[in-house]
């Protein structure tokens, strides 16, 4: 009995090896008609399929496809353009839009969509703050006029209008969950207004959307897109290569560049096997922040108040190196820091206040500051002689470039005399820390909206936390009334032309400052098969990603070639792999049962 | 050989020290015997050396990444580095190296942790018995039954990321196997007539511990510990696989931490992954045979087999 | 006296369940962290937004009243949400219950070979087979599950492509019936051979030396001399006496390799408990921890609870005491 259990699960194990060879000689059988399949690997799961309640960014690809915004952005520039709303209004003071939409718009479970859709989408998520509407609704009122036309009227005056990119929810559905608390709602409905709606989620796997029939754009080329999670990024990159998924998001930074190095060229034809690298940037920074201790809390390190300290900081670290080194070279190196994925809001720093690599003068300025190493142990000390210039240096456990910054950004402290200690936290320890201005500099970054107003409000003075129950955005404790000055102005600016102006001189002042050193600019490391699909498209053009980028646009553009496969697997040549592997697991279990039979033989005789 | 015998005149002290001498002897003499005990110990005895002698052979700044921008990154085993360089071109070699320091250290730090708690609780409970002996050993259970490792992972998670939490957290974790076997030790230790006579003749209870108890359950402490030292360094293992451990300093299990966060096994960068875990293999299985041979040694029962 | 075994063990049971609810609480509040801030960082909420947030999470308040609401929680079988999209732990939980369910019970079937193994070895000690069971175990133990897996899919998926690099099943796989078991089977049999590798050697080990304390009965001497043949003895006299310890291993193992399972899942991008502990501690996501270590710990006590009853009732010896 006991035996024979034994003899069967070895056959299985090496049945497993059949397994495995017979699979790879079936793959990539073609069967026309099948449902086309765009297969996308990432390395994140859903949160939850509820816009109220999530924010990961897996869960902003489902909403990007599931609900169309009354105004679009280009692929190519986030230009605002029609969505939903075929055209709109302004008011001569700036503060009412008026949207009509188009004409026959339908849920994808053929309810109307009409403007009442949209005034309780906009009304609802303001009065309840849901969590991804709320920074845009905050101000705004909304009235439906009539089937087809509703009047949006902001309480401020607000630069970002007419864009009004937030996700439009079908009343019908969402109602009822919005009269409770809205965030516990499961979300599995599936009804949508885009190119693509929830079919299935299966939590910890995949999930699938759906070509909408009545995306007002008309039905995608594609039926299906999967989503695939990975834990592994080696395993995702792995099954790119094989064809198991199309295209896949965050790979793995030495994977990427293995990659790009393989590709044979751009330009490939029809057919053609081939994977193409894509580093999209969308504005993402890793910057080290010191502390500026504005608040008043905390015990940051007093030398940091200097300016001249920071500079010598900022002049110490060998950016070039850095990102050649620990991000693979794979992003952008910038000045400043990002504020938008639209790179024209960064400004060009003039070469005489860049802050670039000179270890001399950094220990220059040292020098000069007086902050000279009095008892020769290497480190600097306090002009007053009170302390030696070691800092507290914080990063985070979850980040895989952690390591290689730090080894390189504390070696290059400690060759001009300033001295680190290392703590590592995880993101809830260290925002905590961050809170309570426990901290001398840290590693960390930010990913910014589309319009820069997030981001550079981060950094006005009443972001500076002051109650540590109540922690706000401005983590590096900096305060600068001529920087809050010119927010205000921006804010405010209904001029394009000189609210990008303004937002250049906001990013010098602060980058002259050194409360942040921007160390790169990080980009998403992507690849996609050129041998099933085509019309892949960058966000923004050029330097921006395919997938997971702002707007998601590239879904509703792909085609499916001619001669791709289909469908991944086809089905004659699975049910012809279930018989070898039915046949070879027989086969092996009767071998093992010999063998064991034979061998207790043997036992017994001796 | 037998130094009682020659020494009439001696104190009762030192028979009782001749007569450990004898037995410890009687016991290499057993090990040696085994001879897989000996190579595992040679083993042992080579690790633990250069743990120790690596600080003076090599230099810990020849692989942080500040120093080695010029070295070719993720190269194959070749003349100049012999188990090839990582992402940032750091020597695989010298980082086995430094990382058998701390491997070992947190094995060795946390068993002895784990080795105090267990011999204090099964001291106490043994020796004090009724109530205290009833809350004690309920406590162990509980530590008993609940999951080791999850318990571990979750413990480390909440608490702050260094050396001294990994050691806090196995330590928290695997004392009560010792405080059981302790807590018999000292039971049966306790009948035992001397001890009776002892407090007949008015001996106080830490005389009575540190005199007749503790002598006696040492042996099998020392084998317990060592059976201890390969779980403490497994455990390691894991949690800095899981990111938990102390990432500024390298250990075995962080190196299978950062190959894996470098995608070293699907980009097949087996120098990076295959040698820690070989170390980790040796070294485990080296404690665990030694570990083994010197239970069935120290303890009665085992050898009479 | 049998029911009175029984009661109380199971008491023995509750009360370490109890000490885990409070343990399991008070480990996750000792930290006075708010993961609030640090989840919705970046995200311009106003404090009133938060605050409701806070009390969503079970934060505010004092701990005693934390802890009071957290029981109630509990009776009602509400394990909280998770930080991630505020979903109900126990549905998450819920959603990666089977995977788990199987691939651990297929490794410790997997895993349990060495119990036969361990039997012969210990039956026929100092053969050849023994000595090469034995060695082959202690190097199996020796190695950190996770690394066996690092090393199985670096050779056998990503080199020799013979298996898929993880997951539960092909994406997009929608076939049912036959096609989807063989499909979850091809899927598993690597993180499962892992699993069951890592334990089998323990296994063997203490199948053998319980074998050998039972080759010392005068029974076996006996049975032996009324000319009972050799096999016969062993299945019928051996066997039968030499399973308590592995009765009792069993339960441990399960905790064993309920822990094993976190590190292997989440190298094969498994979907099941072990990948979702992996994520909420590179979160971290603490309440999603929380839940699963007091589920995880739940059903280690009920198995050694099941096996304590197995083995009074196996042993009638120690029922009686």
């Amino acid at each position: 009995m006991k035996r024979q259990s034994w003899g069967i699960a070895l056959a299985v194990a090496a049945g497993g090896l059949i397994v495995g060879t017979t699979q790879v000689t079936t793959t990539g059988a073609s069967s026309p008609g099948a449902t086309v399949t765009l297969t996308v690997g990432l390395q994140q799961d859903l949160d939850t399929p509820n816009v109220t309640a999530g924010y990961l960014v897996a869960s902003y690809e489902l909403w990007n496809l599931q609900y169309a915004t009354l105004t679009d952005k280009a692929a190519n520039d986030f230009a605002t353009i029609p969505g939903l709303a075929e055209s709109w209004t302004a008011s001569n003071d700036g503060l009412t839009y008026t949207y009509t939409l188009r004409d026959g718009l339908k849920w994808s479970d053929d309810q109307p969509l009409t403007a009442e859709d949209v005034a309780w989408t906009i009304n609802t998520s303001r009065d309840q703050v849901w969590l991804n509407h709320s920074a845009v609704t905050a101000n705004l009122t909304a009235v439906a006029l009539d089937d087809r036309t509703v009047e949006i009227t902001s309480a401020v005056p607000d630069p970002k209008l007419p864009t009004m990119d937030v996700y439009i929810l079908p009343k019908h559905i969402w109602e009822e969950p919005a009269a409770g608390d809205v965030t516990t709602y499961e979300a599995l409905d599936g009804v949508g207004s885009g190119p693509f709606t929830l079919k299935e989620w299966k939590p910890g796997q995949e999930w699938t959307m759906e070509a909408n029939p009545n995306y007002w754009q008309g039905v995608a080329a594609i039926d299906q897109v999967v989503f695939r999670l990975y834990t592994d990024g080696g395993a995702m990159a792995a099954a790119l290569e094989n064809g198991e998924i199309d295209a896949a998001h965050n790979l793995p930074a030495e994977l990427f560049v293995e990659m790009s190095k393989h590709v044979p060229s751009p330009d490939l034809r029809d057919g053609e096997q081939g994977i193409v690298t894509v580093a999209g940037e969308q504005g993402g920074f890793t910057e080290l922040a010191m502390n500026g201790m504005a608040g008043g809390l905390g015990d940051g390190h007093p030398a940091l108040l200097d300016i001249d300290v920071r500079h010598a900081v900022a002049l110490a670290i060998n950016r070039d190196e850095l990102f050649e080194r620990v991000a693979l070279g794979i992003g952008t190196q910038r000045d400043t820091l990002g504020v938008s994925p639209n790179t024209e809001w960064n400004p060009e720093i003039p070469a005489d206040q860049q802050l670039n690599y000179d270890p001399a003068k950094a220990n220059e300025l040292l020098d000069n500051g007086g902050y000279l190493d009095t008892d020769g142990d290497g480190v600097r000390e306090m002009p007053d002689g009170s302390r030696s210039l070691t800092f507290r240096y914080a990063e985070r456990s979850e980040s895989t470039q952690a390591e290689g910054i730090r080894e390189l950004v504390t070696g290059w402290l400690a060759e001009v005399g300033i001295a680190t200690e290392v703590s590592v936290y995880d993101d809830t320890q260290l925002t905590d820390i961050i809170a309570s201005g426990e901290y001398d500099m840290f590693v960390w970054g930010w990913t910014p909206f589309v319009d820069p107003d997030t981001l550079l409000s981060y950094f006005k003075c009443d972001q500076v936390t002051t109650d540590v129950a109540n922690p706000l955005y401005n983590d590096a404790n900096w305060c600068s009334p001529e920087y809050d000055a010119l927010y205000a102005e921006q804010n405010q600016e209904l001029d394009h032309a000189r609210r990008v102006e303004i937002v250049h001189e906001m990013l010098t002042l602060f980058h002259n400052e050194s409360t942040y050193v921007v160390l790169y600019h990080d980009a998403e490391t992507q690849a996609y098969r050129t041998d099933r699909f085509e019309g892949w498209l960058r966000q923004p053009a050029d330097i921006g990603p395919v997938l997971f980028s702002n707007s998601s646009p590239t879904y509703y553009n792909l085609k499916p070639l001619a001669g791709g496969t289909g469908d991944d697997s086809g089905d004659s040549s699975t049910a012809m792999t279930i018989l070898l592997i039915a046949g070879g697991v027989a086969v092996l279990a009767a071998a093992g049962f010999v063998v064991i039979r034979s061998r207790s033989r043997r036992d017994e005789r001796d | 050989m037998s130094v009682e015998a020659d020494l009439p005149l001696a104190s009762p002290r030192s028979i009782r020290w001749s007569r450990r001498r004898a037995s410890l002897a009687e016991t290499g003499r057993r090990i040696r015997k085994d001879r897989l005990a000996v190579i595992a110990l040679l083993v042992l005895i080579g690790f633990v050396l250069l743990a120790i002698i690596t600080p003076w052979i090599t230099d810990r700044a020849d692989f942080n990444a500040i120093n080695t921008g010029n070295n070719p990154t993720n190269q194959p085993p070749n003349g100049d580095y012999l188990l090839g360089t990582d992402r940032y071109g750091r020597s695989v070699a010298l980082q086995l190296m430094w990382g058998a320091r701390v491997s070992l250290f947190v094995g060795f730090v946390a068993t002895v942790l784990t080795i105090v708690i267990g011999v204090l609780i099964g001291l106490a409970a043994g020796f004090f018995g009724g109530w205290i002996d009833a809350l004690l050993m309920r406590i162990t259970d509980w530590f008993l039954v609940i999951p080791f490792l999850p318990t571990a992972i979750v413990l480390a998670a909440v608490l702050e990321r260094s050396l001294w939490t990994v050691v806090l957290v196995i330590g928290i974790t695997s004392w009560p196997s010792s405080a059981r076997l302790v807590r018999s030790q000292v039971l049966s230790v306790r009948e035992r007539l001397y001890v009776d006579r002892a407090r007949a003749l008015g001996a106080g209870r830490l005389h009575i511990v540190g005199r007749h108890i503790l002598p006696n359950v040492t042996p099998l402490i020392l084998a317990s510990a060592t059976l201890a030292v390969p779980i403490s360094i497994l455990t390691e293992t894991t949690l800095s696989f899981l990111g938990l451990g102390d990432p500024t300093s390298i250990s075995w299990g962080g190196m299978l931490d950062q190959a894996q966060q470098s995608s070293a096994v699907t980009a097949g960068h087996w120098w990076y992954y295959l040698p820690p875990g070989i170390a980790i293999m040796l070294v485990v299985l080296a404690f665990t045979i030694f570990g083994r041979a010197l239970e069935e040694v120290l303890d009665p029962r085992l050898r009479a087999r | 006296m049998r029911a009175g075994f029984v009661i109380r063990k199971c008491i023995g049971a509750i009360s370490t369940l109890a000490f885990v609810v409070v343990f399991n609480f008070f480990l996750f509040r000792i930290v006075n962290r708010d993961p609030v801030n640090s989840m919705f960082r970046g995200r311009n909420l106003k404090p009133e937004k938060l605050a409701e947030l806070r009390r969503k999470f079970n934060l505010d308040g004092s701990k005693w009243d934390q802890f009071v609401a957290y029981l109630r929680q509990l009776l009602h079988g509400d394990l909280g949400y998770s930080l991630k999209g505020f979903r109900p732990v126990a549905t998450v939980i819920g959603e990666t219950l089977w995977p788990t369910v199987l691939l651990v019970g297929t490794s410790t079937f997997l895993a349990m070979i060495g119990i036969t193994i361990g039997y012969r070895a210990g039956w026929r000690r100092g053969s050849k087979f023994d000595t090469t069971a034995t060695s082959l175990s202690m190097l199996t133990y020796s190695m950190p599950e996770f690394w066996i897996g690092m090393v199985f899919l670096g050779l056998f998926s990503a080199k020799l492509g013979w298996f898929p690099v993880g997951g539960l099943e092909d994406p997009g796989s929608h076939a049912t019936g036959l096609t989807k078991w063989l499909d979850q089977l091809h899927h598993m049999l690597l993180p499962a051979t892992v699993l069951g590798l890592a334990y089998v050697g323990e296994y063997m080990i203490v199948a053998r030396s319980a074998m050998i304390e039972t080759l010392n009965e005068d029974y076996l001497q006996l049975a032996r001399a009324k000319g009972m043949r050799d096999d016969e003895v062993r299945r019928r006299h051996a066997v039968p006496n030499a399973r308590l310890p592995v009765v009792s291993l069993s339960a441990i193992n399960f905790g064993f390799i309920f822990g094993g399972a976190i590190a292997v899942e989440s190298i094969f991008s498994w979907p099941g408990i072990g990948q979702a502990t992996y994520l909420a501690v590179r979160g971290p996501d603490l309440p999603m921890l929380q839940g699963l270590f007091l589920l995880i710990s739940a059903g280690v006590i009920l198995a050694n609870l099941v096996a304590d009853v197995l083995y009074g009732k196996l042993d009638p010896r120690v029922a009686g005491r």
